[in-house]
């Protein structure tokens, strides 16, 4: 079970290999190893950093600057609220806590059964549509606290 | 019998109003021919499904998959040319929007693409910057620098490597015109960055867009291995190389010099300028890094020519301008008018008045940075001249509208948290300044906070105004600054009794 995510690990590292004259991408290789792996672990900086001859404090700075790179496994469906001007202007805050009190969990959390992560996201483009949620990757818009209930059960599994 | 041919955009927040849903429940019938067009902007009346019509084409507006008949019998149609919020636009850069499908590129070309790069062929490359510098076409990623000028100096500035960079990290909240035109007119982008690259003589661009525009991404990769395929990306004897690069959801990297060290993969720091990017940019070389609605405008200029551009506008603020409707307004949507008419004129125009039960308390204006303007400040005409002397900016052409139920001390802390989280952090005013500045007004918030505190505030903000690196730390007291001016009252009853004034 644990040796998937390391293999797709190197095989990621192999594919960004930085080829001289190029100078390693250290962002762009991270956000192929999320894509591949899910997350980006902490434990793996050592090993990225060798593969793409930089230090250990590149990668992991690097790493903490970007909101979007995560260091922990995240729960199987992300929940985005966004919090954007527009968004906020048109209640997206009572969506938030909607969700928060449905999943009993704070902004940056995991529900314990590792379902749900809830995030909040600084504007989509979905202004003119907002109140925006992104769930799982697909955007809603126009939201309700009232909907919650109904965007979140088919992917209560 | 022929299937009926209807248009629906397949744009995202047209898929969020319910296009997506609509287009699923369609999918099955033998008798729609759906094309799937870039977005009008009127997002309020999407789903939209158009049909040709003698007359031109027929909209149905707030579209459920039940409605098919009557639109399929072309009953209660309106012609779209004659709803208002689309009619009262003067069209240029999003004139192929809701009519062309994105990524057909023959429709593109038969709208008039590419002209613009073919003129562009058949000039010098000095003639070309003498076009736009007729133009008197300036950034419209918010800077509002003279264009020409950035291309003059990166033409003149000797490399082996040159680079042309679109900025498609559009950050500020309540702007969504790049992702538009990335998503409905992808052929306008590459045309006006190889139109750039034409007349600086660069060898490669890249289009830096941000991990929230997914579909955006997607369309630019596919149109530009289109136009390559098409060999529309040779210039010079060369192919002039597109990659998309997409960033991971820091708000600064928008700032031109932090999304150079972004795309070369490190932390999105701000550097210190000079030297400027057109000098110094990517990798050290020269680059120009312009708003992707900067490039977009481009191919109308060479193809109409700049004089064309000039004769729209105001004195110092030529052309049109891309406005992003949001907030609590009825009509939320992109309109694209001269520079000239006033923000009260725009929202009188366009934005169809509030939502029902809403009452209007303020507008924002340019992004989370922009200045807050109240009832009695509206009749600011739209250019950037007027906006610089009220202290304000226009920003990327966000208009936010909130209401009456908007607290002005919890979006002001809103605001600066926002700057404390999004700081870069390499310079103290900014660093230090917007935590301090979210500090002072949770205590407000909290009922704990003293008169001093709004002192403080104004101190701070004339700080981080005057010292900080970026426009992020330099523009962040304004929208707090101006919540506090126009509405001082809601600041003043949270303040603690002991020792507040009332």
């Amino acid at each position: 079970m644990t040796a998937r995510p390391k293999s797709s690990l190197e095989e990621v590292l192999e594919s960004c290999r930085p080829v001289p004259p190029a100078k390693p991408n250290i962002l762009q290789v991270l956000l192929a190893v999320q894509e591949a792996v899910g997350y980006v672990p902490t434990k793996h900086v050592p090993r990225i950093a060798q593969v793409l001859g930089v230090t250990d404090a590149q990668v992991a700075g690097v790493l903490s600057y970007y909101p979007d790179l995560r260091a922990e496994s995240p729960g199987r469906c992300v929940i985005g609220v966004c919090m954007g001007e527009s968004c906020t202007a048109n209640h997206g805050g009572r969506v938030l806590r909607a969700i928060q009190d449905l999943l009993s969990i704070d902004v940056g959390d995991m529900t314990p059964n590792g379902r749900f992560t809830l995030d909040k996201v600084y504007c989509v483009g979905n202004c003119a549509v907002s109140p925006t949620v992104i769930v799982g990757g697909e955007l809603y818009g126009r939201v309700t606290p009232s909907q919650i209930l109904s965007i979140l059960e088919p992917r209560n599994k | 019998m022929k299937p009926t041919r209807l248009y629906l955009a397949n744009d995202t927040s047209a898929r969020a109003a319910g296009a997506g849903r609509l287009a699923d429940a369609w999918k099955e019938r033998p008798e729609v021919q759906l094309v799937r067009t870039s977005a009008r902007g009127a997002f309020y009346l999407e789903p939209i499904v158009e049909q040709d019509s003698p007359q031109g084409r027929l909209a149905w507006i707030n579209v459920s998959p039940d409605d098919f008949p009557r639109i399929e019998s072309g009953l209660e149609g309106t012609l779209i040319d004659s709803i208002p919020f689309l009619r009262q636009q003067t069209r240029h850069t999003f004139a192929n929007f809701g009519v062309t499908e994105p990524l057909a590129l023959d429709e593109y070309q038969s709208q008039g693409g590419f002209k613009g790069l073919i003129t562009a062929l058949n000039l010098s490359p000095e003639a070309v910057i003498e076009e736009i510098k007729i133009s008197r076409l300036r950034g419209r990623g918010g800077a509002a620098f003279p264009v020409w000028t950035k291309w003059q100096i990166a033409r003149q500035t000797e490399a082996d490597d040159k680079y042309v960079v679109a900025n498609a990290d559009e950050g500020d909240a309540g702007t969504y015109c790049d992702r538009m035109i990335m998503e409905g007119d992808p052929f306008r982008l590459i045309e006006g960055m190889l139109i750039c690259a034409r007349a600086i003589g660069a060898t490669r661009g890249y289009i830096y867009c941000r991990h929230e525009y997914p579909a955006a991404a997607a369309t630019m990769r596919t149109a530009i291995r289109k136009a390559m395929d098409e060999g529309l990306l040779d210039l010079n004897g060369a192919s002039f190389e597109i990659e998309v690069i997409i960033g991971a959801g820091s708000y600064v990297c928008g700032e031109e010099t932090a999304l150079l060290e972004s795309l070369e993969g490190r932390r999105g720091v701000v550097r210190a300028k000079p030297p400027y990017p057109a000098v110094a940019g990517l990798y050290g070389r020269p680059t120009i890094v312009s708003n992707v609605l900067t490039f977009a405008t481009i191919p109308n200029i060479l193809a109409r020519g700049g004089a064309w551009h000039a004769s729209m506008g105001t004195e110092r603020s030529r052309g049109t301008i891309a406005l992003q409707l949001g907030g609590r307004v009825k009509q939320p949507g992109l309109v694209e008018i001269p520079f000239g008419r006033t923000l009260r004129q725009v929202l009188e125009q366009f934005s169809g008045g509030m939502v029902p039960g809403s009452r209007f308390k303020a507008v924002q204006v340019g992004g989370p940075l922009g200045s807050l303007f109240p009832e009695s400040n509206l009749d600011i005409p739209i250019c950037y001249d007027a906006f610089a002397e009220a202290g304000a900016i226009l920003g990327h052409g966000g208009i936010v509208v909130y209401d009456q139920d908007t607290d002005m001390v919890e979006l002001s802390r809103h605001f600066m948290a926002f700057t404390a989280d999004e700081s870069c952090g390499k310079c103290t005013p900014c660093r230090v300044g917007s935590v301090r500045g979210r500090e002072i007004l949770e205590r407000i918030q909290a009922g704990q906070g003293r008169a001093e505190d709004l002192e403080l505030l104004h101190d701070l903000g004339d700080t981080m105004k005057a010292a900080s690196l970026c426009a992020l730390g330099g523009r962040a007291p304004y929208p707090v600054l101006t919540a506090i001016e126009h509405f001082p009252k809601e600041f003043r009853s949270k303040l603690s009794a002991f020792g507040g004034q009332q």
